[in-house]
């Protein structure tokens, strides 16, 4: 109910964080985990910097860019659902999950027909440290958006649930989901775009 | 010494409280954790020398001489293993028996003493056979020894499938439970774990770099989390039993 959603009073709130402190251990724990993937791949990009810009120039940056608009407008539907949810509208809350939840379902899609057209040229974990990098980071954060996909899922159960919702798992598939995005924003910035 | 009626389901048990109160026997088992794990660091580190693993890309000569180098501490070591790698079970049933204390099904308890008790092969005791047969003989075919070290140091660091459902069924049990036994952000931990084991998938495959066996993301990353994991685990295992009422009785 509405009165569940709505914000705690104002002493409250000023100290009140979105989600759970659970979750953010979790994201804060994990940004830390992929910091060091992304501190690693660097190397190795220092050692061998041609093969790794040749490599690159077999990536489709068109995908990687519409994969990155898709990640971007789903947390923006995200971030609304959180203020429709928080005005007592769960309804729209809902639907607007819903389309964060097509949304990503859109970037596997994407994801995978990608690795599907490399493999099929020869562009195989195996073929130099630059795809080993590649299959396993986005590998790593598909996995991460399938999990993603079913806490959305949990959301918008919560959110049709007759009881009165729980604010903090509504708001922590939100920050989750931020999370994943960020994460990829990260690995688009490294292997995708940097020359 | 005062004896109460305590009701489990449908029948009615006598437990002597005042001597339930001191939780002597949890204790016990409490404190095999952090013994068995410094038992299992002071082995595979400082004895056997299969952590840090070492390299994948050395040749047989290599092999021979590591092995001819470490021989003498792989086998009091890995003898030393034999001695303590019960105590691992130990540990395993303590968390185990907290997880049957949450309000979820008794499966995710079972759940987690299997998917360990099949993982303690490849990822304990294989590794171990591999290398005392490796030493047995130091004049077999070198290229047998060779075939030792790698099967031993795959089964150590690849075998995910056990632990990987170790962590699924260890991340639900505490996200699903209301009883608050385990905070939530143990679980979430877990799902670090998960993520660890998918990445040290490829050391089947790479001999060097990153996500071979003794690569920085394939082992020293996940070696850290596991740490981190393993630290918190110790903790909340011993906050639950302080936690725990003395005459609470868990259901078989």
């Amino acid at each position: 109910m509405l009165q569940d959603l709505a914000p705690s009073p104002p002493t409250a709130k000023a100290e009140r964080i979105l989600g759970d402190l659970n979750v953010w251990i979790f994201v804060l724990g994990d940004l830390v985990f992929f910091g060091a993937y992304y501190v690693i791949y660097m190397v190795y990009r220092h050692q061998e910097t041609r093969v790794f810009l040749a490599s690159q120039q077999h990536l489709s940056l068109i995908a990687g860019t519409l994969n990155t608009m898709i990640l971007l407008t789903s947390s923006r539907f995200v971030a609304l659902a959180i203020q429709a949810a928080r005005s007592g509208d769960r309804e729209r809350a809902r639907r607007l999950i819903a389309y964060s939840w097509l949304l990503g379902v859109a970037f596997v899609a994407i994801k995978v027909s990608e690795w599907t057209y490399l493999i099929s040229h020869g562009f195989t974990l195996t073929r130099n440290d630059f795809f080993m990098f590649y299959f396993m980071l986005t590998g790593v954060h598909l996995f991460h958006v399938i999990l993603g996909l079913a806490v959305l899922v949990v959301v918008m159960r919560e959110l049709r649930s007759p009881e009165p919702s729980r604010s903090w798992i509504i708001e922590s598939g939100a920050v989750y989901w931020h999370m994943v995005d960020l994460l990829w924003i990260g690995i688009f910035a490294l292997l995708y775009l940097m020359r | 010494m005062a004896n109460t009626q305590i009701h489990v389901g449908s029948s009615t048990r006598t437990v002597n409280v005042a001597a339930g109160r001191e939780k002597l026997d949890l204790w016990i088992c409490w404190w095999i954790l952090p013994v068995f794990y410094t038992f299992f660091g002071l082995i595979f580190v400082l004895l056997a020398h299969v952590m840090p693993p070492p390299s994948p890309g050395l040749s047989v000569p290599q092999i021979l001489a590591f092995f001819h180098a470490h021989a003498t501490t792989i086998k009091i070591g890995f003898a030393l293993l034999m001695g303590v790698i019960g105590l691992g079970s130990i540990s395993n049933g303590l968390v185990a028996y907290q997880m049957k204390r949450m309000s979820v099904s008794p499966v995710f308890a079972y759940g987690y003493i299997a998917t360990l008790a099949v993982g303690a092969l490849p990822g304990c005791l294989f590794c171990a056979i591999f290398f005392l047969a490796a030493v047995l003989r130091p004049d077999r075919n070198p290229h047998l020894i060779a075939l030792s070290y790698d099967a031993a140091l795959l089964t150590f660091v690849g075998s995910l499938g056990c632990f990987l459902a170790n962590y699924c069924v260890f991340a639900a049990a505490v996200l699903l439970d209301k009883n608050q036994i385990f905070p939530k952000w143990l679980g979430y931990m877990a799902v670090w774990q998960i993520v660890t084991e998918l990445l040290a998938a490829p050391v089947f495959i790479f001999k060097k770099g990153p996500f071979a066996w003794n690569g920085a993301i394939a082992f020293y990353e996940g070696t850290v989390i596991f740490g981190i994991f393993l630290t918190c685990l110790i903790l909340q295992v011993r906050k639950a039993i302080e936690l725990q009422p003395a005459d609470e009785l868990v259901p078989d």
